[in-house]
């Protein structure tokens, strides 16, 4: 519940419509797609400009109440989930691509444009937007700025932060700034770098402005079949070691491709394989067969049973399809996942995917495995039904498992899904107090009041002089171990 | 309360795998018209069968104002299902929702009262000849030419969501008039085929008698069977496009049978959680026309299709009928799939330009996705413009548009504007309803571009190619 004066003022910035308070319409809030955290919120706005998010982020900061940015709510780490409660502010409804400039090969959009529908707006002009994460059909370019997101073919072009240019934001007290723009290198501190990935804990972004690529000129698109997961991974480490750059390297092993072949979105992986590895080569035609030819054989090498290619765009799509689903398929197999989001150097892939299969042995878990691997980015889902207790709590201790097995290897606690909520008590495996340090002293100067997104990305108790704006509570810890059954 | 709960979680306790398959990707988003439009998650496909979670769970009450509004505002179009990668039945559970829904708040008059007039034929013979009657007179689209000034279908409510916000009054007024213009449009578009048309000895839209060639007669030997729902609003108002599946099959070298005894196919009642009336339509349905031992059940209304093909799953607790209804149900195919089974046979020259909306129960429930482009494509000098958006609803949605007329229209207006773009000489789409909101929305902005069933271009080729005699 917010107070009624409040209420009162975001109506009026924001009309009737955009104002959610009733506590049942504000459910669905409560989490986002990791619903192992569920903490509704004060309340939902949802403004159409600029001018609408300053006001009512001026009106909820002078409330002195905390405030959550949220996108399409697809996100993976708790960070669009509101603690103490926030008020979110929702970009639903700043839907639209302001510009799409061809001949600079830019585009200015709102936060809520869904980042496949930017590339689709752009293809007429030949361009597209690279950064291609797996749930690009229904997630904002506003959470992926958030989050700094990437995707499988980050491998070759890069994540989010290479192609914002410019960003308008609300400031936590309702300031507006304009960073960088107009594709320029910007002169001073690199602002627009310190914003993106900052997850919604400096501000709202209200007007992105990025920069477009043009379409390959042709792609080659590879599948391998392997027996055995290790050999799928050394099969990524030799490619690498070659000095071949595929666009995008992605491995999906057995109990994954057994869930997305029951799917709607069949790729036609054989479901008796313990891995499938899919290698795409793209841009000037000239020399990709030679690369794909390479690659195979690297495969091959590594004990792949089978190599296959492509023949047409179809078959290229089905494959994609199989990879880009396969989180969403996982309901099949079993009600509730746990996504783990880590990074390893690429060379102790094998040793690490045979770690994480012995953990789940052990603990007597599903762990299904889908990521990208040529960056050695890790995704090991593990499937539970929260309804089993005694499972809960073997899935607690298997995933706090995997996640010291990736850091031990010299990894580290994510790779593209952020900190947000999950992953903030993970931060002081990886940083010393020097780096939190500088990391909270970075986070005080856009928000010296403490209301932007609290109580996420870092932990407070490394930052004792830290204010939180609501009422404290800790709320880190996921509902499932505390086995409460939401 | 404690009733309705108790009746939901019976009713989805049985359902709980495919609830608890929901992961909460969030990938059925973009793919909800509500959502898009109104940007609150408990309008989109996830928000709402979070909210039904909530219900079982008993954190909600299946009266509430949030479980009555969000659900209610739920096209049924299920756009959502095809691009779940888990597999969440979907439209199963927004039926069981609405009658748990129905249970525990009783629905508007308005419903109520479309659903029993459709749901009894002494009620729905008078009201359809009424309809017709009024139709004759020319007077609604007369209505319709007056009232179709600036505003357009349902633009003027846009940001407001749903019609709880507007008097009474302005709500009865809005329902009167898209009532009128969806009368309007249910007429034949006899202009349509006057353009460009081969000189024939028939008038356009005439109804004929299927007549048969010798060779067909030949081959009706071991022809496939087929039986024709006539439906409640299709034989009411669309009388010539039944007679034109007639026709078309027939050409198709299928035999055609009447069934006596069939009726309404329950769809508008399961939709809106009124599943008992549903069953009781669906085991008169299934009691007709198994006897008639046909090989296939041809559909021309793909909201009946979607209804039937269910059959099945509606009546699965039934131990008389459960088995029986299921083999029904699998012998239900759409007309399109029919004629793209069997080629179709070519006819004349048709040179229009014309555009196709995909009825949301035929391509996202069935899953009918080229057979209807097939059809189109085998009439010569057809000319079919791609339609941005058609697989996206229309807003008509069984009594949806009459019901929420604001959203449904809004949606509607996205629509009508879509087809516009495309400069086209008609839309052509397959089912009833899609038919009266689009035409309503097209006269309603004033434009006189008519809506077609797929099936009577196809009998306008075959008649001009003389494919029915002389």
């Amino acid at each position: 519940m917010i107070p009624a004066t409040l209420t009162r003022s975001l109506v009026e910035i924001c009309g009737r419509d955009a104002v959610i308070v009733d506590e049942d319409r504000l459910l669905v809030y409560e989490s986002d797609a990791l619903t192992a955290y569920r903490h509704r919120p004060g309340a939902v706005v949802l403004p159409r400009t600029t001018d609408e998010v300053r006001d009512a982020v001026t009106a909820i900061a002078g409330h002195g109440l905390p405030i959550v940015p949220r996108g399409a709510g697809t996100g993976l780490s708790g960070g669009a989930v509101a603690l103490n409660g926030a008020v979110v502010v929702g970009t639903a409804r700043m839907n639209r691509i302001l510009e799409i400039d061809a001949a600079n090969r830019r585009a200015v959009l709102q936060p809520g444009v869904i980042n496949a529908e930017l590339s689709a707006a752009a293809r007429p002009h030949g361009l597209y937007y690279a950064p291609d994460p797996s749930s690009q059909t229904t997630c904002t370019i506003g959470g992926n700025v958030a989050e700094n997101s990437g995707g499988p073919h980050c491998l070759k072009y890069g994540v989010t932060s290479r192609y914002v240019t410019g960003l308008t934001v609300v400031l936590p007290d309702g300031t507006v700034a304009k960073l960088g723009g107009q594709g320029r290198e910007a002169p001073g501190y690199d602002l627009v770098g310190l914003f993106v990935g900052s997850e919604g804990c400096f501000g709202i972004a209200t007007e992105i402005e990025v920069g477009l690529l043009p379409l390959p000129e042709d792609v080659r698109t590879l599948l391998g079949i392997f027996d055995r997961i290790e050999d799928s991974g050394r099969a990524v480490s030799d490619i690498v070691s070659a000095g071949l750059l595929p666009a995008a390297m992605e491995i999906i092993d057995g109990p994954t491709i057994r869930a997305v072949e029951d799917s709607v979105f069949a790729a036609g992986y054989p479901t008796d394989a313990e891995a499938a590895l899919v290698i795409e080569f793209d841009g000037v035609a000239a020399g990709l067969d030679g690369e794909a030819e390479r690659a195979a054989e690297f495969c091959g090498r590594a004990g792949a049973r089978e190599v296959r290619s492509a023949r047409d765009e179809d078959e290229r799509l089905a494959l994609w399809k199989g990879r880009k689903k396969a989180f969403g398929a996982m309901g099949r197999i079993a009600p509730d996942l746990l996504v783990q989001d880590a990074t390893v150097p690429r060379t102790n892939l094998p040793s690490i995917l045979k770690g994480i299969s012995e953990i789940g042995k052990r603990y007597d878990l599903v762990v299904a495995n889908v990521f990208h691997a040529g960056d050695g980015n890790l995704h090991p889902n593990i499937l539970f039904d929260r309804r089993d207790r005694n499972e809960l709590e073997r899935v607690e201790r298997a995933s706090k498992e995997i996640m010291q097995l990736c850091v031990d290897s010299g990894g580290t606690i994510t790779g593209e899904h952020g900190v947000g909520l999950d992953k903030k008590h993970h931060m002081p495996l990886i940083y010393g107090a020097a780096e939190l340090d500088a990391m909270w002293g970075v986070r005080r100067v856009f928000d010296p009041a403490g209301t932007m997104n609290p109580g996420k990305v870092l932990p407070e108790d490394t930052a004792p002089e830290w204010p939180v704006a609501g009422e404290v509570r800790d709320a880190a810890e996921p509902m499932i171990a505390a086995g409460a059954a939401p | 309360m404690n009733i309705a709960k108790a009746t939901l979680a019976g009713a989805v306790a049985e359902q709980e795998e495919r609830l608890l398959n929901c992961v909460h990707c969030g990938f059925c988003l973009p793919a909800c018209p509500t959502y898009r439009r109104l940007g609150d998650e408990a309008d989109s496909p996830r928000g709402r069968l979070y909210l039904m979670q909530a219900v079982v769970e008993g954190r909600l009450d299946a009266g509430s104002d949030a479980f009555q509004d969000h659900i209610g505002r739920c096209l049924g179009c299920r756009a959502c299902e095809p691009v779940c990668p888990s597999g969440v039945e979907y439209g199963r559970l927004l039926e069981l929702a609405r009658q748990v829904g129905g249970e525990a708040r009783r629905p508007a008059l308005l419903t109520r009262v479309l659903l029993r007039v459709f749901g009894t034929d002494w009620l729905a013979r008078p009201a359809m000849l009424m309809g017709r009657l009024l139709r004759g007179t020319g007077l609604p689209g007369l209505a319709v030419g007056v009232l179709s000034r600036p505003r357009g279908a349902g633009e003027q409510d846009r940001g407001r969501g749903d019609g709880k916000r507007t008097g009474p009054l302005a709500r009865g007024a809005a329902a009167g008039r898209l009532g009128l213009a969806m009368l309007a449009a249910s007429a034949p578009a006899r202009e349509l085929f006057h353009k460009g048309a081969a000189r024939s000895a028939s008038a356009p839209g005439e109804a004929m008698t299927p007549t048969t060639s010798p060779a067909q007669a030949a081959a009706h030997g071991n022809a496939p069977t087929v039986a024709l729902l006539a439906g409640c609003v299709q034989a009411g108002l669309f009388s010539r496009v039944n007679e034109a599946t007639a026709r078309v099959l027939t050409a198709n070298g299928y035999r055609v049978v009447t069934v006596p005894g069939q009726g309404c196919c329950g769809a508008l009642h399961a939709h809106d959680g009124d599943l008992e009336a549903a069953r009781r339509m669906a085991r008169r349905n299934v009691r007709a026309f198994e006897g008639a031992g046909v090989d296939f059940l041809a559909m021309n209304a793909s909201g009946c299709g979607a209804a039937m093909a269910d059959y099945g799953s509606l009546l699965a607790d039934d131990e008389a009928m459960g088995r029986r209804a299921a083999r029904l149900a699998a012998r239900v195919r759409d007309v399109s799939r029919l004629l793209a089974d069997r080629g179709p046979v070519a006819g004349a020259p048709v040179p229009l330009r014309v555009t196709y909306d995909a009825p949301c129960h035929l391509l996202h429930a069935q899953g009918v996705v080229d057979p209807p482009l097939v059809v189109l494509e085998s009439v010569p000098e057809l000319e079919v413009l791609p339609l941005a958006g058609s697989a996206e609803c229309c807003g008509g949605a069984g009594i949806y548009g009459i019901t929420h007329p604001d959203l449904g229209g809004w949606i509607g207006s996205d629509k009508v504007r879509s087809v516009l773009d495309t400069g086209a000489d008609a839309l052509v789409t397959g089912n009833p309803g899609c038919m009266m909101q689009i035409g309503a929305g097209l006269a309603l902005a004033g434009s006189r571009i008519p809506v077609v069933h797929l099936v009577e271009l196809v009998d306008e080729s075959y008649r001009r190619a003389g494919l029915y005699g002389a």
